[in-house]
């Protein structure tokens, strides 16, 4: 199937949002049975590891020439797979960013029994991935980015802001330095995992996942296993039976975050983390109906109808879609084709084209043209004033053609 | 794996009908609309130059296809 690529983004950020709200409603019910939030935590990890192998496996059989995985839910995925020496690292840095923002979510729970009034802070997940990707990518946010991320992120905290529960600074220390970095290991490495070629073809998103919930498990269960020891508790094992003793909903749990993570990581793999992450809050607006038809039934506390709440909640829904809009309209892509003159090293002017900041890909061609790189901007403006000013200064480039691009179809 | 852009010129009034086509061709892995030299921009992956020779004879003998030049990818850097 091809579709149109901007949309497949959309597709996928949103699924996964979707998904992620349908598992907090499921979340909600299990903490009915289950009050030790360290318990819970660790059976969903431990369950989730059993779970990501039995699916990947499942995944892996052959249909018709491609794995059901290819014609499901990742076209690139083939089989399960050990990770490659390469990619070690990120799945290490990704696997402790996952236990970083759960341990810190447990430890946030262990220390005020609601945390709704901290937790919409843990939207500011989003511009720390923005100011990460400032710094260090080489696809930097532009100021349309960085604006839309703002308002994205003050309307997610508005969106999902809470008149009850309790507040203190060791509670927003945890969001800040704990959860909040967490997630944004967890983004960059599993982007970097993505944007990986392993045997000259782009990585899958479903053996990230695998890899990842199972260091992120290692990781947990390591430092609740220091945890118990200091504080004389025994919740590694009591996670563990639980998984058993709540099977039904603890798998439940799991499967969805398997789903949930394969089309967050596929996303990941076509926009930029702090973009997709933005994206990704809108499991606030599908958290709306999951939550109302749990208060309906009483599993959860009645929703305030407190008129002025109402009212900041929607001015942060709508704040919300307008920056996920505007992060939607306002990207141009385009390639340029480059004619070089006799005499110059394709090497050396290859590696010229990709040290220009918003140069998604250069290709070093046979035939009319040398080269055809492909950019991606948010105005012309920018991408003449920061693309096309630096390509001309390039010695031995002849002639070149700009060609914006309109629409475009890729195939999932 | 070769991969290569297909850039081709359409006649005036085809695009939209020749776009539906292109989407059926099997290893045509990214169809760009662009606007200057060229009309639309192909990105095919084959596994071999005999098979991007079907697919670019695929292309011309879709109805509005004036021209089309073919460029194979020797090396790429990519995100």
């Amino acid at each position: 199937m091809r579709i149109r690529k901007k949309y497949l983004f959309y597709v996928l950020a949103f699924t996964s949002s979707i998904i992620a709200a349908l598992i907090s409603g499921i979340d909600a019910i299990l903490n009915l049975y289950l009050r030790n939030p360290w318990v819970i935590g660790l059976s969903i990890f431990f369950m989730g590891v059993i779970i990501s192998f039995i699916f990947t496996l499942f995944l892996s059989i052959p249909y018709k020439g491609r794995s059901l995985g290819a014609r499901t839910i990742d076209p690139l995925f083939t089989r399960i797979r050990f990770i490659k020496k390469e990619e070690i690292k990120y799945h290490l840095l990704a696997g402790a960013g996952n236990a970083l923002l759960t341990i810190g979510y447990f430890a946030l729970l262990s220390i005020i029994i609601d945390p709704s009034i901290v937790l919409p802070f843990a939207q500011v997940a989003i511009l720390y991935l923005v100011i990460i990707e400032s710094i260090s990518e080489k696809d930097t946010p532009t100021l349309v980015e960085v604006q839309s991320s703002v308002i994205v992120t003050f309307g997610a905290i508005l969106g999902s802001i809470s008149l009850s529960g309790n507040i203190s600074l060791e509670a927003m220390a945890i969001v800040f330095l704990v959860i909040n970095p967490g997630w944004v290991l967890l983004s960059i490495y599993q982007r970097k995992l993505k944007l990986m070629k392993i045997n000259n073809k782009p990585n899958d998103a479903v053996n990230i996942r695998l890899w990842n919930v199972f260091f992120a498990f290692i990781f947990s269960a390591f430092f609740v296993v220091i945890y118990d020891y200091y504080h004389g508790t025994n919740n590694l094992a009591e996670g563990i039976f639980a998984s058993f003793d709540y099977f039904g909903w603890v798998v439940l749990v799991a499967i969805g975050v398997f789903f949930s993570f394969v089309f967050y990581i596929r996303a990941l793999g076509i926009g930029k983390a702090s973009v997709t992450q933005a994206v990704k809050s809108s499991v606030i607006i599908f958290s709306i109906p999951v939550s109302l038809i749990l208060s309906y039934y009483g599993i959860i506390a009645p929703l305030s109808t407190d008129p002025v709440l109402v009212l900041i909640k929607f001015i942060g829904i709508v704040l919300m879609l307008l920056g996920i809009l505007s992060f939607a309209l306002t990207l141009t892509k385009a390639y340029i084709f480059i004619k070089m003159r006799p005499g110059y090293s394709i090497e050396e002017t290859m590696q010229k084209l990709w040290n220009i900041k918003g140069v998604n890909r250069v290709c070093a061609v046979a035939g009319e043209y040398d080269f055809i790189i492909k950019i991606r901007t948010r105005t012309l403006v920018k991408g003449y004033e920061r693309i096309l000013r630096k390509v001309e200064t390039i010695s031995g480039i002849k002639d070149y053609r700009w060609q914006s691009v309109l629409k475009e179809w890729e195939d999932i | 794996m070769i991969n290569a852009y297909i850039l081709i010129t359409m006649q005036p009034g085809h695009s939209d009908k020749a776009i539906k086509e292109m989407r059926k061709i099997e290893n045509v892995a990214k169809i760009s609309v662009v606007a200057g030299e060229y009309d639309i921009v192909v990105r095919v992956q084959i596994k071999t130059l005999e098979k991007l020779l079907k697919v670019t004879d695929q292309i011309q003998m879709i109805e509005g296809v004036k021209k089309t030049t073919t460029q194979v990818i020797e090396k790429e850097i990519a995100l």
